[in-house]
Parts: structure tokens; C-alpha cells; sequence
């Protein structure tokens, strides 16, 4: 039998603010009179939500900000019902939602210990016999007795994860947030978390936007967009499909946004457009890994400048600057008059890793290269690849660039010429 | 109801854990720590006594101050356990979004802290009886079913009262003004027995004089603080007559917060 069923929940929220006493007052009235009353908008924060979990499985969590996670977390540990549908959960839930709610600055460590622990449903006995280890995992032996307000946030936030992973429970959740403090702590509660999910003594639900470690652990991923559960399945799947649409959707914020990056114009010069064109020429924003690239910036010129130079780069989108190439030796122009122009530069098998990047241009002029126009973000695209090759997937974890390289394998003594069987150092 | 007291019971830890924490909390960084709670009735029984010795109130064999401190100590558990009880959802609203477990326990901790309190007061109560050479006949043994009873009314206020806070906050701001007030409409100041003199046998109310005493009577302290008094200091049963009205309200009164309280608790961390 299921040890979690959440059949067709949908969770509703009213948006807005309280009704007044007016408001309120003339709403009871219309609902007397059989009237319709003035009803605020609902915001579903779960849309027909519809999943099972069984005993001992290990279910990964995913989805953007505000996907429903954290909704979905509350309903299952019962700190609220759901609008519609139902919720059943059998055994006890662990809350580890988030750590820290009950710490009371006033009291020792010692005292937050027990006070804390009873709140998360241990008995007394229960929090005697793990008294000593949990101090022990939050590295707090010499500071227990001192007022937890004394503490550093470091301090604090390690014993508020070392009381809530003490709690045994039928249903453990837990949410990535919980790795807290410095790295080395930090590892420390990643191997506990992991530690308690490879005993398999209970059922997991993780929370993560580490999509690699709900990969590596999880056997069956959640996928939630805007209130729906828009994917259930295998690890592998669902992590594969999230990156997509990962990068799609930093795509279109990137593009939306107001101009972020440094933007400086001179007056002299101004920019009217910059694409992207694909093969053809035509306007895109998604190119394939290893393909031509080009950018095209249309300009239109005030004042006549001496000796233009161009230039144009890529950074990510936290301006990590990737490349530049100037114009220098491939545009020799003594004078640019005014009126519109329009720069092509074509990069040939642009080598970036499938992600998303965006284009910075600045112009300069004059033999002294005086910077006449700079701006950064003015373009974004994304690299993508047909090659389904996990080493690809994400340029934030495997870098920006793949290299022209070759390789070989042979026996040692091939490589070694002269070999007597050793290691010679040189 | 059955399911309430069966929390009660389980959930008994995390109260006695919540309550102590509460206790102290306060008194932690106090240089006067616990004695704060006795400060209070000391305090009120001396502004009392003093208005006393200008307006003049008969109190027969037993000194005054030894009266109001008797009526102060249900009257202050009633009214800090109440307007505690009142504020205690929205106050801990930090453990209401992060973890379940049944919401009356917060109302009961914030009784069961102001019964510690009570204790204390309780032997300050003892010790100025011995002074003043006044021992507790048997009838002191109706004391525990009293304070059962002052919980009772308490926890009626506070249920509903900490529900409606969640939603209007209003609530929670009225119930200190709405408390004190009650206080004068119960016999703190001046004992029952001024008023079932001014009432029944004067009549000073005309017609109305039996309509205005069950009246007075219905507020459950009235009969309660009397009965305290009674019990612990003249050596007499209490007075059921002028307690039944008030029994009858929170008999009636007490279910209707309890369930209220139920069914608005799922979305207190909804609104809260």
C-alpha cells in the first residue's frame, strides 16, 4: 500500500489584501440577498496535483522558484489542507522543512536541544541517548552551555541541522536548503542527508535544485512548473527534460529583463539593433553546438570617426566575459560617416558548450582607440546540441568551452621509449 | 472533546517543553527573575487596599488584603492565561509554518504557564493567611476542581480568541481592554457578598434586582472568585447559587470555542 497518495489536490490562495469592514459587511450582505459577492482573484499554487509514493522510495523534488515545492512539503507534513483533494499520509513525517524555527536565543545549547527536539516529536529518553551525538555533529562540545544569541550563525544553524536530522521517522523530507554553514560543514550535511537515504529504513522525499545529487539518489523524480506536476518519472528523464527547460527559461528572463551590464554611449555613435543570424542569415536565438555563428549590429553614426575599430564578445549571464574579437587587421577603414551602417562578424564552429550566453559590442575610434560606445547583454542565444551526452548538458558545471583535441591509447612502453619498467622522473 | 483531552495527554511533553520555555525566557535575563510573578498582586492588593481605606468596603472578619490577594490570584490566572492564550497562535507563528502538531497547544502552554505562576502566588496567599493567624479548613480541598475550573473559562476565551486573532488581529488588541473591564464587573475590588446585599436584599435595583444578579452571576468569575475566598478563607463550601449561572455559560460556551477553534486551525498557516 501507498505511504503517501495525494489524489487531485489543487491548493488555492486568495491574492491580495484583507477585505475591509465595509467590504466585508457588503459581501455578507449580497451572499443573504443570494447575490454574488465580490470575490478576490485565487492564485493555485497546486493545480490538480495526483501521485503516489511507496514505501521506501526515494523521490526527488524539482522545479523553479515558486513551482509548488515547498506547498506540496506542507501539505504532506499537515501545516495545511488542501483546497481540494486529498492528502494521506501514513506514519510520521519528519518536518525538516526548514531548521531554525524553534531555536530560542535566550536558552543554552542544551536547553534548544531538548526544547527543539520535543517540537520535532522526540521523547525525552529518545533525545538522552542521541544528546551526544548531536552536539558532537554540530561541533558545539565546548559552547553547549552558553546562550544560543551568543552564537555565531555558523554555530547556529549547525545545531538546528544536527537536532533535525536526529529525528527518526517513518517519512523523512528533506529540503537542500538544509546544507548550511561553511563548505566543510556543509559536506558534512550532504553525507548525513545521503547517509540517511541510503539506510532505506524510510521514505524520502528530497527537495533540491542540485540536480545532479537528486540524479545520483533519488530513483523517481517530480517535476513541478506553476502549480502542475509536469513530469513524473525515472531520475534521468526528468533531470534531462529540467535542464531544457532550464535554459529556456533564463533565455526568456535574460531577454525580458531591463538591460542589465554596463551600457555607455557617447552620443557620436548609437546602436539600433543587434541579432543573432543563423547559417542562413536569418534571425535566431538558438544555435547548434559546433555550427557558424554570426552577429549583426546595425549602427547609425552622428559625427564622422577616424580609424573605427569594432569589437564583439560573449559572456555568460553573470558576465563572466568568454571571448573578444576585434576588428583590428580584418576592417581597415580611414573614415566611418555618418548615417547607418551595418557590422557583420561571422564565428566559425563556435566552440561554447550548450548553455546560455549573450553578446557584448563596444565601437572605438582614432589612433589613441578612444571608447566611443560599450554595451553588454545586447543579445542572448542559446547553444544547444543534438548529442545526448550528460558531460554536455550544463555549461555551469562543465565549463564554457570544448576544445579542438585529439586523443590516443596505446600500451605504456609505446609511449615510454627506453622504458626499464619504472617511473622516470625528468 | 475525547480527542482533545487524548492530545492533551500525548502531546503532554511538548507542552511541559513549551511552557517551560516560556518561563524562562521571561525570567532569564531578569535580575529580579521569578519574583516578578508575585510583584503583580502584591502590587494591586496595595493600590487596592489603599483606595479601600477612602472608599471604604466591608469586608466582616477577614482583613482586606487578605481578601483581594485571595480574589487577585484566580482572577490574574484567568486574565493572563486568557489574553496569553489569545496572542499565543499568531506569537508562535514561526512553529506554525514550519511543523504540525495539534494547535491547542499553544493555548494550553500558555495556561499551563501561567499555572506555574499561580503556585507561586499561591504559597505568598498561604503564608499572609498565617499571619494574619487564618488556617484553611477542608473545604481548601475544593481548590484543585476550582483551578480546573478558572482553566476552563480561560481556555473558552482563548480558544476562539486565538483563532479570530489569526483573522483579525483586532481581537488580540481589544482583549487587554476587554479583561480589565471585566475585572470591575467581578467581585476583585469588593467581595460577592456587597453585591448580593446591594442586589437581594436591598433591592436596590428595583424589579430588576434577581434579573441584574444572575446577570452579575453569569460572568463565571463572579461565583468563582467568591468560592476561592470561601474555601480558603471562611472555611465555607462555595456558593453554587451564584455559581450555577456562570457553569451554565461555559458549558454552553466552551464547545462552541473548542470547535471553532478546529475548524479554523488548517489554515492558520495559510493566513497567519
Amino acid at each position: 500500500m501507498a505511504i503517501i497518495e495525494v489524489s487531485h489536490v489543487t491548493k488555492e490562495f486568495r491574492l491580495g489584501q484583507m477585505h475591509s469592514l465595509k467590504e466585508t459587511f457588503r459581501n455578507g450582505l449580497a451572499r443573504l440577498r443570494n447575490k454574488p459577492a465580490e470575490q478576490r482573484p485565487l492564485f493555485k499554487a497546486l493545480d490538480d496535483i495526483d501521485f503516489k509514493v511507496e514505501q521506501g522510495e526515494v523521490l526527488g523534488i524539482i522545479g523553479h522558484n515558486g513551482a509548488g515545492k515547498s506547498t506540496l512539503l506542507k501539505l504532506l507534513a499537515g501545516i495545511s489542507r488542501p483546497t481540494r483533494g486529498t492528502v494521506s499520509v501514513r506514519g510520521r513525517v519528519a518536518p525538516l522543512i526548514e531548521v531554525g524555527a524553534g531555536l530560542v536565543p535566550d536558552l543554552t545549547g542544551r536547553e534548544n536541544i531538548y526544547l527543539n527536539a520535543t517540537i520535532l516529536g522526540m521523547k525525552r529518553a529518545e533525545i538522552r541517548q542521541k544528546f551526544d551525538d548531536i552536539v558532537s555533529f554540530a561541533e558545539l562540545e565546548s559552547f553547549i552551555d552558553t546562550p544560543v544569541k551568543r552564537y555565531s550563525s555558523g554555530m547556529q544553524v549547525r545545531l538546528a541541522f544536527s537536532i533535525a536530522t536526529a529525528v527518526d521517522s517513518e517519512i523523512l523530507i528533506i529540503d537542500e536548503v538544509l546544507a548550511v554553514g561553511d563548505l566543510a560543514f556543509q559536506r558534512k550535511c550532504f553525507d548525513r542527508m545521503e547517509d540517511l537515504i541510503r539506510r532505506k529504513t524510510s521514505t524520502v522525499l528530497l527537495v533540491s535544485h542540485n540536480l545532479r545529487q537528486v540524479e545520483r539518489l533519488c530513483s523517481r523524480v517530480l517535476l513541478f512548473e506553476s502549480g502542475k506536476l509536469l513530469e513524473d518519472g525515472p531520475a534521468k528523464r526528468v533531470c534531462d527534460s529540467f535542464y531544457q527547460r532550464l535554459d529556456n527559461k533564463i533565455l526568456k528572463t535574460r531577454a525580458s529583463a531591463v538591460r542589465h551590464g554596463r551600457y555607455v554611449e557617447s552620443g557620436d555613435i548609437e546602436l539600433l539593433e543587434c541579432h543573432i543570424l543563423d547559417d542562413a542569415g536569418s534571425p535566431t536565438e538558438r544555435i547548434s553546438h559546433g555550427n557558424d555563428l554570426v552577429v549583426r549590429a546595425r549602427f547609425r553614426v552622428h559625427q564622422p570617426l577616424p580609424n573605427p575599430i569594432f569589437g564583439i564578445g560573449f559572456h555568460t549571464t553573470d558576465f563572466v566575459y568568454l571571448s573578444t574579437s576585434h576588428s583590428v587587421g580584418h576592417l581597415e577603414l580611414p573614415q566611418l560617416e555618418p548615417g547607418h551602417h551595418e557590422v557583420v562578424c561571422r564565428f566559425a564552429r563556435v566552440p561554447l558548450l550548450p548553455g546560455v550566453y549573450s553578446v557584448r559590442v563596444g565601437v572605438a575610434f582614432g589612433t589613441h582607440v578612444v571608447p566611443s560606445f560599450y554595451g553588454e547583454n545586447l543579445a542572448h542565444f542559446q547553444i544547444v546540441t543534438n548529442r545526448i551526452n550528460r558531460a554536455w548538458d550544463s555549461a555551469v558545471n562543465e565549463g564554457f568551452f570544448a576544445l579542438d583535441t585529439s586523443w590516443s591509447i596505446g600500451p605504456r612502453d609505446a609511449l615510454a621509449s627506453g622504458s626499464d619498467g619504472r617511473l622516470k622522473c625528468a | 472533546m475525547i480527542t482533545a483531552i487524548r492530545s492533551i495527554v500525548s502531546y503532554r511533553e511538548l507542552i511541559l517543553a513549551l511552557a517551560w520555555k516560556t518561563i524562562a525566557v521571561r525570567y532569564k535575563q531578569a535580575y529580579l527573575g521569578i519574583a516578578w510573578a508575585i510583584i503583580k498582586p502584591l502590587t494591586l492588593m496595595a493600590i487596592f487596599s489603599l483606595l479601600r481605606s477612602i472608599v471604604g468596603i466591608d469586608t466582616g472578619t477577614v482583613p482586606y488584603a487578605v481578601l483581594t490577594f485571595a480574589a487577585l490570584l484566580p482572577w490574574l490566572l484567568f486574565q493572563e492565561a486568557a489574553a496569553e492564550g489569545v496572542r499565543s497562535i499568531v506569537g508562535n507563528a514561526h512553529l506554525i509554518k514550519k511543523i504540525y502538531f495539534p494547535r491547542e497547544v499553544f493555548p494550553l502552554t500558555a495556561v499551563a504557564t501561567k499555572l506555574v505562576e499561580f503556585g507561586i502566588n499561591y504559597a505568598i496567599l498561604l503564608a499572609m493567611m498565617s499571619y494574619y493567624g487564618i488556617f484553611p479548613s477542608t473545604q481548601a480541598l475544593w481548590v484543585p476542581l476550582l483551578v480546573l475550573y478558572v482553566v476552563l473559562i480561560s481556555l473558552t476565551i482563548a480558544l476562539a480568541g486565538a483563532a479570530l486573532n489569526v483573522y483579525y488581529r483586532d481581537v488580540g488588541a481589544a482583549m487587554p481592554l476587554v479583561l480589565n473591564m471585566l475585572m470591575y464587573a467581578s467581585p476583585v475590588i469588593y467581595p460577592l457578598a456587597l453585591v448580593q446585599d446591594k442586589l437581594l436584599v436591598k433591592h436596590a435595583g428595583g424589579d430588576w434586582s434577581s434579573v441584574l444578579y444572575t446577570l452579575y452571576t453569569a460572568n463565571p468569575m463572579a461565583g468563582l472568585i467568591d468560592a476561592f475566598q470561601r474555601v480558603m478563607l471562611r472555611g465555607q463550601p462555595p456558593d453554587l447559587h451564584a455559581m450555577a449561572p456562570g457553569m451554565i455559560l461555559v458549558a454552553i460556551a466552551f464547545p462552541i470555542s473548542y470547535l471553532l477553534f478546529k475548524r479554523a486551525e488548517s489554515w492558520f498557516a495559510d493566513v497567519i
